[in-house]
């Protein structure tokens, strides 16, 4: 997040698009509330009714996928309507003017047509966002799981650029990480273009720093991304090592993830539970979970904080780092021999100059936001302020792109994926802690009641859902929180795979896949399938 | 006529200014209770979580939440009341087939046994003599002696605008918008030394230059028609005889202060009122006096009535806010005050309607005028409302300063004959008792208040010497205890209690007794976060003092409670 | 709630009252309570929950303000220029007497379990400090417990409420979900949902504020509750939630080896206190016998994964990466590492892959 977290209940104008934050940050989301009651407007983009859109002033329910052009449409109005913070374009960006041009031909009527909105509405969020002193925009995976991820991001960023709306309190371009350290594995290093702290692995000086600090050559290019090193398995991949992901579960087009996994030489999995990834490795080591593990986290605002072990292991379960450090001893290497988590923290920490003024002592009480460029700083809550890590905000020139697949005849409904509540990922940990069942014990499929009688299903009956990449069945719930033409279900059921379904493409810049927009074709099945049933014993998803 | 649609009362009322409670009204009238699916469709067309509607609808005592509970009779069993026969009425409708609720009092202590049964107040002790009709008109005061707000209430057609007219009506509203300023109409009402006559006796004028001088707007008048005290039947008199009285005073005052708004928020138990007002307000804007450009000039001013819908509470001017508003009614913490946030808050007059009827013949007659109304060295008029054992209860315009006892006995008739005064309440029930050498007061607050208790709103019930003053006691109280809000502690809790150790229950020697009372009492009084709570221990505090022997016979004598029989 | 209006310091003057006799400074919008709780005073208080809008319910905060003819509330007073306040005086502390006694009255239980919250033992300290178990102003109970409500996660036992509404408050105030509210009035006042019905029927998210607000004990943490009998005292541990990414401060309830509940960590940075209910119920994960307790290698005779121990696993997998090196080149290992595992495990994994192998092929699951 380019802002703190304390900074959600200060906007004028929450500006939320592909976030269903109730449901997946419900504390973050908590402060949204407080700002709304205290009498902040919100516009809510997501197909769905979600509860955000529930509370909010202006929903906009686009079609799944098409958000930029909601955004360039609203840069068209913002700009038409004289909402332009010229100061703030003039003195801090660049292509200011281009960028104004380009949105002239995007009208709200255009958008219209695309995302499946009121122009009215597209106009009414427009203005508001426009007209905020304080607009503050959030967005999640719902942005950045699309083939135009990066698009829609930049989309994003445009607005922000062209009202102002950054480096201020209560403003910002802030995503809200999934996981609990997501961030800080990134912080980490653990990126084929970056080393630890974000350092570019293509500029000369970092090369030369850690060919120093690791005491070999380095590779001068980037690696290659998962997803890349996924379909690149048994072809130039022989081995991978797999830390706390259930990769054939949580990665879209489960069949691509299975037969990838299955042709490695060699395939080490470290993690808390059994997992179906783990059940085709080669070996697997027991990890610590949380509660049992001291270390490290960075939270979604960049915040970096300790976590520590109230409880041992059980039985001879270790740290991850140390079952890795052990692991590069026993390859022969040297450097290996840490003794603590409190070691290897350092060591990130000199290395890493967005680190460089934090130590394993200094954070104990997690008040540092990175980056703290030296001893004694105090952090930076708010990104931004002054001026842009690269100089200037580049406008970009953005163009709507439809997904890699769009429905059709055969395949008629959009099926798009997140997270409930209650169940948190494929339910590794919350399907196996007391009473969580109780709030949601399977997964539905959730559609429109008009698509209902359109594709022939009951309410509470079954359905069979599939395109060209699998099929599954899944028990049907009419619920006007689905938009007309689209369904949804959530990852978190093993026996409702719907990963088994997604995999239209990826984002060509980050290689995100593109999960939230997937064609599918419906049709009832009377039965409850045999397979899967909650609780049969087949073992849970994990990741 | 086919019954409105959900979405129909939803889109008449959606828009409006504090549409909360009419839309909760309008559902309750038409289904005859207040169903769950009613209160989901107001909940979502005004964006109120349902549970918190839930839990306010809950507060009101005459909504119904079970079917046909709207046609339940609902009768009085206030203290006056209950010495006139309550019990044998509800006992006589149960007879007749009816369903009979107890309610606390609705102000007809003139008219005993009152009935409120939908959308109609009847009186009577039986069943089958229940009548309705207007509330009586206040009895001529003894020798011509001068009124203010009384003046011309008893002349026939007074309750219409011509009527109101032809007595001058509107000539003070005139006056102030074409020929003075906000301020001078101020000043004038500052000069009269015009209060409260609500209760609390905030001077007037202050009030309103307060209100004119807040940053902020829009500003409101909220007139509290909300008369809730047991024994206080004034303002339902002057609302039904002379309507526009006070609505001429609202328009004065929003006229002083820059308002733009203002509500009349009526008490539920006055349902033929709110026709009353209605049509009072329709003729007024029609005649150009309330509305858009009033008198020809750009002074605006709009005005609804809102009725509430049965909770002592909201007579107290924030809780009276937020049952406006739509909110719990719990009252607000104070300061900050209404004047500077009130209704949506912002700045607010909120004044009793005798208060903003007597403003319209203080601005025509002046402000020496009226304080020469008052005897001695007091200032102006107040409605004394009299009932229980006296021989004529009803309203009464009494010089301010006038001695009680006058009131009593030359005005009213004294006592049953044969009978004597054992005892008075003040300020409806929350002044507690006055008895034996404290009758001796005269009707202005530094005299009542030198006896530990204050002349209020100006209700005054009188209980003979055949009266069992535990038993009035404990019904009074039981009042309290109902109504408590139960947002602060002490009151929650102490009125539960003090009503328990009137019944019989506590220690059982007379010392731990009165030690146990006299804690709640003093703990009540001090801590209590608004009047309710501070006021309720007046009458166990008053008991004590006037009637130890009653005391000690109640803790330790035979048959504890019950006591002696008597009659009631 | 009210909001109070910000009105700017005057001219930066400093600001100050008399406190108990002492000149002490304070900031405009500060109340007489929080003036007194940063000088220690501890005012006693029971509706009182410093991240909610002051309420003023219990009146045992009251302090005596010169001037004015009854104690006034601190916490719902703001602080002025020139005040003279006292915070203790016999007068007052009889009265908070009698009110804790009052209080005291109307439950079935004043003491409860401290598993049953946060704050669940504030009103039994109170007691104890005024000396109120006297056992006066007894009377009928108020409230009534809703064992009918099967819910794995919140009692609801109303015959300990004292109506002080900080769990209606926190569910409006500080979770925007207004699944519960007040119903009836004075002595009959009762928590709800909306139509008295079951939490799992409401807006509630079991988010578990309302537990931890919980003065008395009336709403208690039945996961930790079930723990009740685990031998051993009670020990808390800050750490994070190991959920999303908003990274809450918690306190990890042990006994002895075992986690046996969660408190929210009121001091936490990016939560303030709040929680939701994945990290305020769903812990017991880390015990599930599920949990891996011994490395597994694949049999060769088998084909099957079977337990090992360190060393042979740690042997087997440093030698077929050696193998695969061996046969395809360094660039064909690669390190995915986890988004829900510590800094070090992501650090160590992509130091395996760059000090180790020299290459970038290094991600996370931040893609999928």
């Amino acid at each position: 997040m380019s802002n703190p977290l304390a900074d959600m209940d200060k906007p004028d104008v929450i500006f939320c698009i592909g976030t269903n934050m109730t449901e997946c940050h419900p504390v973050a989301a908590t402060r949204l509330k407080k700002a709304l009651a205290r009498g902040a407007k919100m516009i809510v983009a997501d197909p769905r009714k979600i509860g955000l859109a529930e509370i909010a002033d202006v929903h906009l329910p686009i079609r799944v996928g098409s958000d930029v052009s909601l955004l360039l449409a609203m840069a068209h109005v913002i700009a038409r309507e004289g909402l332009v913070n010229e100061e703030f374009v003039g003195a801090r960006t660049a292509h200011g003017e281009d960028f104004l041009k380009h949105v002239e031909q995007y009208t709200p009527e255009w958008a219209a047509e695309i995302c499946e909105c009121d122009p009215a509405d597209i106009e009414k969020a427009a203005l508001l966002y426009g007209g905020a002193d304080r607009g503050a925009i959030y967005y999640t995976v719902g942005i950045t799981e699309h083939i135009c991820g990066v698009d829609n991001v930049q989309s994003l960023c445009n607005l922000a650029l062209m009202t102002g709306n950054l480096g201020r309190e209560g403003t910002g371009v802030n995503p809200m990480r999934g996981q609990n350290n997501i961030q800080g594995a990134g912080d980490a290093g653990a990126l084929p273009n970056n080393y630890p702290g974000f350092q570019k692995v293509t500029v000369p000086a970092h090369q030369e720093k850690f060919r120093e600090a690791y005491g070999r050559e380095v590779d001068l290019e980037i690696g290659m991304t998962k997803v890349t090193a996924l379909d690149l398995c048994g072809d130039g991949i022989h081995a991978m090592i797999i830390d706390g992901e259930n990769t054939l579960v949580t990665d879209p087009d489960r069949h691509h993830c299975e037969h990838a996994l299955k042709s490695l030489d060699c395939l080490v999995v470290i993690d808390i539970f059994m997992t179906e990834t783990a059940k085709v490795a080669d070996v697997v080591f027991p990890a610590t979970a949380w509660a049992e593990t001291d270390g490290v986290c960075t939270n979604t605002e960049r915040r970096v904080q300790r976590l520590r072990a109230a409880v041992p292991p059980p039985g001879e379960a270790k740290p991850d780092w140390w079952i890795l450090s052990q692991l590069a001893q026993r390859m022969g290497w040297d450097g290996f021999d840490f003794g603590s988590a409190r070691e290897v923290f350092n060591e990130l920490c000199a290395l890493s100059p967005i680190y460089a003024g934090l130590d394993w002592d200094r954070i104990d009480q997690g008040e540092y936001q990175w980056p703290v460029p030296e001893e004694g700083h105090p952090g930076t809550p708010r990104l931004h302020e002054e001026r842009f890590e690269n100089g200037r905000g580049i406008f970009k020139m953005l163009e709507y792109r439809d997904p890699e697949e769009t429905i059709s005849d055969e395949y008629p409904m959009w099926l798009t994926t997140g997270r409930r509540l209650p169940q948190y990922h494929t339910r590794t940990q919350t399907g196996r802690s007391d009473g969580i069942d109780y709030l949601l014990s399977e997964e539905t499929l959730e559609v429109h009641p008009d698509d209902l009688a359109r594709l022939g299903l009951e309410d509470g009956g079954w359905a069979e859902m599939s395109n060209p990449r699998g099929c599954l069945h899944v028990k049907v719930r009419a619920t006007g929180k689905s938009p007309k033409g689209t369904v949804f279900a959530s990852f978190a059921f093993e026996d409702v795979p719907v990963n088994v379904l997604t995999g239209g493409g990826y984002d060509p810049v980050t290689q995100t896949a593109a999960l939230k927009a997937c064609p599918v074709a419906l049709k009832p099945v009377g039965q409850p399938p045999a397979l899967g049933q909650v609780g049969s014993g087949i073992e849970l998803g994990r990741s | 006529m086919p019954q409105a649609t959900n979405d129909e009362l939803l889109a008449r009322w959606k828009n409006e200014p504090a549409p909360l409670l009419p839309l909760l009204h309008a559902f309750h009238q038409r289904d005859g209770y207040l169903s769950e699916d009613a209160l989901r469709a107001i909940a979502k067309g005004l964006r109120i979580p349902i549970a918190d509607l839930f839990g306010t609808v809950t507060f009101y005592h005459h909504f119904s939440r079970d079917e046909a509970g709207l046609d339940r009779p609902r009768v009085c069993t206030g203290p006056v009341c209950s010495m006139r026969g309550a019990e044998v009425l509800v006992a006589s409708l149960r007879a007749a087939g009816h369903d009979p609720q107890p309610m606390p009092c609705p102000g007809r202590c003139d008219q005993p046994v009152p009935v409120i049964h939908g959308g109609t107040v009847l009186t009577g002790r039986t069943a089958s003599t229940l009548v309705s009709g207007p509330s009586p008109l206040p009895p001529a005061p003894p020798g011509g002696i001068e009124e203010c707000v009384f003046a011309g209430i008893r002349n026939p057609g007074r309750a219409g605008l011509a009527g109101y007219r032809n007595d001058g009506g509107y000539e003070a509203l005139t006056r102030a918008v074409t020929g003075m300023t906000p301020g001078e109409v101020i000043d004038v009402i500052d000069a009269s030394g015009l209060a409260g006559r609500g209760g609390a006796g905030f001077p007037t004028g202050r009030k309103w230059r307060a209100v004119a001088d807040a940053p902020g707007g829009p500003k409101t008048i909220v007139s509290n028609a909300d008369e809730g005290e047991p024994g206080c039947f004034k303002d339902r008199l002057l609302m039904d005889h002379d309507p526009h009285g006070m609505i001429e005073g609202m328009a004065l005052a929003a006229y002083a202060t820059g308002a733009v708004r203002g509500f009349i928020y009526l008490r539920y138990e006055y349902p033929e009122t709110v026709d009353i007002l209605e049509g009072a307000i329709a003729e007024a804007e029609a005649a150009g006096l309330l509305g858009d450009g009033i008198l020809g000039t750009d002074f605006a001013f709009d005005l609804r009535v809102r009725r509430g819908a049965g909770a002592y509470i909201c007579g107290e001017e924030t809780s009276l806010l937020n049952s406006l508003e739509g909110k719990h009614p719990f009252p607000r913490n104070r300061p900050p005050f209404p004047v500077t946030h009130g209704y949506e808050n912002l700045p607010t007059v909120v004044n009793n309607v005798e208060t903003l009827a007597s403003a319209p013949p203080i601005l025509v007659h002046g402000a020496e005028w009226y304080r020469g109304l008052g005897r001695g060295d007091h200032a102006g008029t107040k409605v004394i409302s009299l009932s229980g054992d006296i021989a004529r209860p009803g309203n009464y315009e009494v010089p301010i300063g006038l001695p009680l006892a006058e009131l009593l006995h030359d005005w009213a008739g004294g006592p049953p004959s044969g009978r004597t005064i054992q005892a008075v309440t003040m300020a409806g029930l929350s002044g507690g008792f006055l008895a034996g050498a404290d009758l001796d007061v005269t009707l202005d607050e530094p005299s009542i208040r030198s006896k530990g208790s204050f002349l209020g709103a100006g209700g005054i019930m009188v209980f003979d010497d055949s009266r069992d003053m535990i038993r009035v006691t404990r019904e009074s109280m039981e009042f309290f205890a109902e109504e408590s809000c139960g947002k602060c502690f002490p009151c929650r809790i102490g009125t539960q209690r003090l009503v328990e150790r009137l019944e019989g229950d506590g220690p059982d020697t007379v010392e731990a007794w009165v030690d146990e009372v006299t804690d709640l009492n003093q703990v009540m009084m001090k801590t209590s976060a608004c009047g309710l709570g501070q006021a309720a221990p007046l009458l166990t505090e008053s008991l004590i003092r006037y009637f130890p022997e009653r005391v000690r016979e109640h803790v330790a004598g035979p048959g504890g409670s019950h006591g002696p029989a008597m009659k009631g | 709630m009210m909001k109070r209006n910000g009105t700017p310091a005057t001219n930066g003057a400093r600001l100050t009252m008399t406190l108990d006799g002492e000149k002490v400074a304070f900031t405009r919008g500060e109340t007489v309570y929080e003036v007194a709780e940063r000088h220690r005073k501890e005012i006693p208080t029971l509706c009182y929950d410093p991240r909610l809008e002051p309420f003023g319910g219990c009146r045992l905060c009251v302090v005596e303000l010169e001037g004015a003819r009854n104690p006034v509330a601190s916490c719902t007073t703001e602080a002025q220029p020139g005040m003279v306040v006292r915070t203790r005086s016999a007068a007052l502390e009889v009265q908070r007497r009698i009110l804790m006694e009052m209080v005291a009255s109307e439950n079935r239980d004043t003491d409860v379990d401290p598993m049953h919250g946060y704050a669940s033992q504030e009103m039994a300290d109170l007691l104890d400090r005024y000396d109120a178990r006297s056992g006066r102003f007894e009377g009928a109970h108020s409230g009534t417990s809703r064992p009918d409500d099967d819910n794995p996660f919140i009692k609801r036992d109303y015959e300990n409420c004292i109506s002080c509404y900080r769990c209606v408050r926190v569910c409006a105030e500080q979770e925007g979900d207004y699944a519960i509210s007040v119903m009836n009035r004075g002595f009959d006042t009762q928590i709800t949902t909306e139509f008295g019905g079951l939490l799992k029927d409401s807006a509630c998210t079991f988010c578990g504020q309302c537990i931890q607000t919980c003065p008395t004990g009336a709403l208690g943490d039945l996961k930790a509750l079930a723990n009740r009998e685990v031998p051993g005292e009670t020990e808390t541990t800050r750490t994070i939630c190991p959920y999303c990414g908003v990274g809450c401060s918690v306190d990890v309830m042990t006994r002895g080896e075992k986690i046996v509940g969660v408190l929210p960590a009121m001091d936490g940075p990016a939560n303030e206190g709040s929680l939701c209910v994945k990290g305020q119920f769903a812990f017991d994960f880390v015990h599930h016998p599920d949990r891996l307790s011994t490395p597994f290698v694949r049999d060769d005779d088998s084909g099957k994964l079977r337990p090992a121990s360190w060393d042979e696993a740690l042997d087997r997998a440093a030698g077929k990466l050696r193998k695969v090196v061996k046969e395809h080149g360094r660039r064909s290992v690669y390190g995915i590492a986890s988004g829900r595992a510590p800094h070090e495990a992501a650090y160590m994994m992509q130091r395996f892959i760059r000090a180790g192998l020299g290459t970038n092929h290094i991600d996370n699951c931040s893609r999928a």
